[in-house]
């Protein structure tokens, strides 16, 4: 394992608690799995929460263009300006 | 060379650098009459209010910062047939991927997920992931409380 780490470029070695801090901090992204407090998640949990995670905002993503192009194309170039700027203002 | 542990950093811009990109797209496709030509479908229209919802959110998280901001910018740049130039980074040893291969199956679904993540070394991806997911967190609020904008009447 260390003389693996020896061939590797200069800046990239992390450390396993880095590793380990890492995939701490992608659990308490993901909604479900800070739901779960029931301390010691693994590793391959996170990674298969995150994958689903991904995919699930991904699909927000494709709803909300799908909203956003119907509202665009059906308002006037005014109250829509007007809209937008209201609504980013809040 | 002492692995000194230098911090990861996985902050992520206000919500507002977001949503002052995602506008200006919007309205480079507004000015490009992207939402009232009669000849173009429904399809096109979300295709590219969809396109210009990821190139924005991978514009206000830092550009070429990232690895995966650029893996999102250069597909982009390439469907536009653009000439992309990136200054010249650090060259990143790419072949540590090969020795990947204890990886387990939800790191490969993971890399599948995350655009440029295919040549990521397993401890990059997941830093990369976390900032991705919480860019995308970012970008589907500033779309919510546009589509919330807009539909209030």
């Amino acid at each position: 394992m260390s003389s693996r780490r020896s061939r590797q470029s200069g800046s990239s070695r992390i450390s396993d608690d880095q590793i380990s801090d890492l995939v701490t901090k992608l659990q308490h992204l993901i909604p479900e799995l800070r739901r779960r407090r029931s301390g010691k998640v693994s590793a391959s949990t996170v990674l298969q929460e995150t994958c689903s995670y991904i995919r699930n905002l991904h699909r927000e993503v494709d709803d909300l263009s799908d909203r956003l192009s119907e509202l665009l194309a059906s308002t006037d170039d005014n109250s829509a300006e007007a809209a937008i700027i209201r609504s980013l203002l809040n | 060379m002492a692995s000194a542990d230098k911090p990861i950093n996985t902050d992520v811009p206000e919500k507002d650098v977001f949503a002052l990109h995602f506008l200006q797209s919007l309205s480079n496709l507004r000015r490009q009459n992207a939402f009232n030509s009669p000849d173009d479908t429904t399809n096109n229209r979300v295709k590219k209010i969809k396109k210009a919802a990821y190139v924005s959110m991978a514009r206000a998280a830092g550009g070429t910062n990232r690895l995966w901001s650029r893996a999102l910018l250069r597909r982009a740049a390439k469907e536009n047939n653009k000439v992309v130039i990136f200054s010249r980074r650090k060259k990143r040893v790419t072949w540590l991927r090969r020795s990947n291969r204890r990886d387990p199956v939800d790191a490969e679904r993971l890399r599948n997920l995350l655009p440029g993540g295919g040549a990521m070394e397993t401890s990059k991806l997941m830093e990369e992931t976390a900032h991705y997911i919480k860019c995308l967190s970012m970008q589907v609020k500033v779309m919510q409380c546009l589509v919330d904008g807009l539909s209030a009447k």
